[in-house]
């Protein structure tokens, strides 16, 4: 009976482009299944790690995360897994590829909650949705508020040029429609691919010479340099030809996270000992 | 008949191909000198082509040779086969549009060197095979534009602009009318006249070949039924063995004509 | 001899274009200082021209192996091959700045093997029609087992192996350009070699026989060498698409048939073509950048439809 009128709430509250919640208000869920490594990541920070029994295969932190059942993959999910896990709630990554998703749950009488979450202000949000969800209120507005309060302060003056780079053939960097132009922002790297507005961009190598960063930022657990500064045609940019990568690991800046006000500092401290040019 | 050295000579070869039961060929003989006009007839399936592909060493005999000019046809390279034997198969599917004088010119492949362009004597060597064949009005025209009598003129230059000492003609009156098949036996009897060639034609029409050529091979089941003058091959009683069709012989032009005689269907 | 003038100063007009245009602004004066241009404009612009080009040839030679002017170098499978061994080396983290060009090329030989393999009827001669067929299966096949990798795959780096697959100039640098001049001259010249028995095998495979071809030989030699050619463009740009189908269509219609001419301007002009596709690639949403790939598509099918036109209409018929 509940099922059916959460159910029929449901269809009525899920609509895009807005997060709607399932129900106002619902009592706490305890069988939640994140699809998002955010959500996940949100979640366990909020204290509710017990109440989350099923993640997607990407959701890696925190490491306790990895003991919850992997239900698969987060962009059309498998209703049929996740089913099997029995959740009251079922937290969805807001894209076009999970709009049948979220109907088909809720045919289910599955509640779920379709969250934004590629940018810090929406993990502000998602921390207090998922803290009144989850009967965690307290904690989801202290999260939320920590990160508000992270982008309210004005960045500091930029104290070098970055350049995000996530693949080499074609060269993809990272525009500022992402949280990754965010966190630099905040740390004090102005990203030389602000002005392209999407997260991701496909660029000439040229493009990147031209605007000449100081640093190239890697998202990388290793410390080892990425394959591609060894090739030619890449050492002609001068980052690379001086060996000027920070590395960023996944923990930190792997999604938008409650860390960010860490991974922010750790990446000011990274751009700070960079020093001026060693050859 | 010259007394010269044979061009072509297939002596008593025998073939079977891959797999099958009986033998395509069977001790069959075929010996051609310049200036010789033969014929080779028989029913569909009666080894035909099968004998022009070992004469021309696409086959290898099991029993029997096949020698070119004094030498074993398979010893011979491609490309020299080609200066010295002209072959019109039964039927060839040029997909790309081209100019007669083009697709003649293709015939000069076997003379032109690795690298080298072609040459005036090439070019005056698709010119004279135009005119053998009586094609030279038609010189610039696209193939696809010809008439199917008109195309077998060209792709007989074609052969001819190779200079051959013997050419091989497969069938190259099929789906002809009387006209145009008239114009290529009398084309065919030219050359061999004039230019001392020597051809090899197969053909289905018994009463041109008994007009037209010096001799004849007539072939059943692969073996042998006759050989010789027209006169002598073709016989009421061979013909009607061999065709297994009743038939009446009439002499024209001093050459045996084959007339079949009718055998109605009785009323069910 | 005007239509050679006017090929080569489209050449010549392509390479000027791709050297001075670009996302990024560079003053004419400052062109020969710029680092930008001569360490990425000027190999990049080399390398569109030696991809460009080897496409062209090897689609011009494979329709005439294979007698269909619907042929493209990449329907013989080689793509697949490519794609499977890039997404292997990537899955198997093989390290180096060359891997992902190595293994693609090995990729695509391993597909040109298979494909010459299951060509081969009677064990003996190659069947161009069953080389077609091979090469359809042989793509789909490799194709299927790549999305399958990258699907199940764990790292995001394999779901970008598929951006590379759209075929790119970026892996471009004096390193690469050197790599195919020392390569590409050798099937060249094999090609080059074949042009005038390849007019004859327009006619047939026994016609040609007759007029001095041989023709077992000749059809080995041709496909290796169009592979060889199409592995090494693959390798170092991935899958380029209508490059080699169509501009083989474009020369025929002013050089004709004969191969001897067709081929070296089936070079330039594939050349020209690639140049200008990647220049407009580069150029058209900077500082973005468009996959070539897709460009030569844009650009392709619809010049293909009007050649279908023409073709169909009236003029040439084949």
């Amino acid at each position: 009976m509940r099922g059916l009128l959460v159910a029929s709430l449901l269809a009525v509250a899920c609509r895009p482009p807005a997060d709607r919640p399932s129900a106002p208000p619902p009592p706490p869920a305890h069988r939640i299944v994140s699809l998002a490594p955010s959500s996940t990541e949100l979640l366990f920070a909020l204290g509710a790690g017990s109440q989350v029994v099923g993640r997607t295969t990407w959701c890696r932190y925190p490491p306790a995360a990895l003991q919850v059942p992997d239900v698969g993959d987060g962009l059309n999910p498998n209703i049929e897994a996740i089913a099997a896990r029995q959740p009251d709630l079922v937290v969805l990554y807001r894209s076009q590829l999970n709009e049948t998703a979220a109907g088909q749950l809720a045919r289910l009488g599955i509640p779920s909650v379709t969250l934004a979450q590629d940018r810090l202000e929406d993990i502000a949000r998602a921390a207090r949705e998922l803290g009144r969800l989850t009967g965690r209120q307290a904690a989801g507005d202290s999260i939320g508020a920590a990160m508000e309060g992270l982008l309210r302060t004005p960045p500091p003056a930029p104290i070098k040029r970055v350049a995000f780079v996530v693949w080499d053939n074609p060269p993809m960097v990272i525009g500022g429609g992402s949280y990754l132009d965010q966190l630099a922002t905040l740390a004090g790297g102005a990203n030389v691919f602000h002005d392209l507005g999407a997260a991701s961009a496909t660029v000439s190598i040229e493009t990147i010479v031209a605007r000449n960063p100081d640093v190239i930022l890697v998202l990388s657990d290793s410390t080892a340099p990425p394959a591609y500064s060894g090739r030619r045609e890449w050492r002609a940019i001068r980052a690379v030809r001086e060996r000027r990568f920070i590395m960023l690991p996944a923990d930190l800046f792997g999604r938008p996270s409650p860390s960010a006000p860490a991974a922010v500092a750790a990446l000011r401290r990274a751009l700070e000992a960079e020093g001026p040019s060693r050859q | 008949m010259s007394d010269a050295a044979p061009l072509l000579s297939v002596v008593r070869v025998t073939y079977r191909y891959g797999g099958a039961a009986t033998d395509a060929l069977h001790d069959v003989s075929l010996v051609v000198r310049a200036g010789e006009f033969h014929a080779v007839l028989g029913p569909n399936g009666s080894g035909k082509t099968t004998l022009v592909r070992v004469a021309l060493g696409l086959l290898a005999p099991g029993v029997g040779s096949a020698e070119l000019a004094g030498r074993p046809v398979t010893a011979w390279r491609r490309r020299e086969l080609a200066r010295v034997v002209g072959v019109v198969t039964q039927r060839e599917d040029n997909l790309f549009p081209q100019k007669v004088r083009e697709t003649v010119l293709l015939g000069r492949y076997p003379h032109l060197s690795l690298w080298g362009a072609e040459r005036p004597a090439d070019r005056a060597a698709v010119t004279r095979a135009l005119e053998r064949c009586d094609a030279v009005g038609l010189a610039d025209r696209w193939i696809w534009t010809l008439s199917g009598g008109e195309y077998q003129r060209v792709r007989l230059a074609r052969a001819l602009a190779q200079e051959p000492r013997l050419l091989v003609l497969d069938e190259p009156t099929a789906s002809l009318d009387v006209r145009h098949e008239m114009e290529m036996f009398e084309l065919v009897r030219a050359l061999v006249d004039r230019h001392g060639l020597a051809v090899v034609m197969i053909t289905h029409h018994v009463n041109l070949a008994a007009r037209f050529a010096d001799r004849v091979l007539l072939l059943a089941d692969g073996r042998t039924a006759a050989q010789g003058a027209p006169a002598a091959v073709l016989s009421r009683e061979t013909v009607e063995r061999v065709f297994a069709w009743p038939v009446a012989i009439a002499p024209f032009d001093g050459r045996p004509q084959m007339i079949p005689l009718r055998q109605p269907k009785e009323s069910a | 001899m005007s239509r050679w003038l006017g090929l080569i100063a489209l050449v010549a007009v392509a390479l000027i274009g791709a050297v001075v245009l670009g996302p990024a602004h560079i003053a004419l004066r400052d062109l020969a200082s710029s680092d930008i241009v001569r360490s990425l404009r000027v190999p990049r612009a080399l390398l569109a021209l030696l991809v460009g080009g080897s496409l062209g040839v090897a689609g011009a030679s494979l329709q005439a192996l294979v007698r269909n002017p619907l042929a493209d170098p990449f329907l013989l499978g080689l793509s697949g091959g490519a794609g499977l061994g890039a997404v292997l080396a990537i899955a198997l983290h093989v390290a180096g700045p060359w891997a992902l060009p190595l293994a693609a090329f090995a990729g695509a030989l391993g597909a040109m093997a298979l494909v010459y393999r299951l060509g081969l009827v009677g064990g003996a001669e190659l069947d161009p029609r069953v080389l077609l067929l091979a090469g359809v299966a042989v793509g789909a096949f490799t194709g299927a087992i790549t999305t399958a990798i990258v699907s199940l795959a764990e790292a995001a780096d394999l779901r970008n192996a598929f951006l590379w697959l759209w075929g790119g100039l970026s892996g471009a640098s004096w390193d690469t350009v050197l790599v195919m001049v020392v390569y590409i001259p050798v099937p060249l010249i094999v090609l080059y070699a074949t042009a005038r028995p390849l007019d004859l095998l327009a006619l047939g495979e026994e016609p040609a026989t007759h007029l001095g071809a041989d023709v077992e030989p000749l059809k080995r030699r041709v496909y290796v060498a169009a592979s060889m050619l199409t592995a090494a463009a693959v390798a170092v740009s991935g899958v380029i698409g209508f490059v080699g189908l169509i501009v083989p269509h474009i020369t025929r219609l002013v050089w004709g048939h004969r191969h001897r001419s067709l081929l070296p301007a089936a070079f330039l002009g594939g050349g020209a073509l690639l140049l200008f596709a990647d220049t407009a690639a580069r150029v058209t949403v900077a500082p973005r950048e468009l996959p070539v790939g897709i460009v030569t598509a844009l650009v392709g099918v619809p010049l293909f439809a009007v050649l279908l036109r023409r073709w169909t209409g009236g003029g040439a018929r084949g």
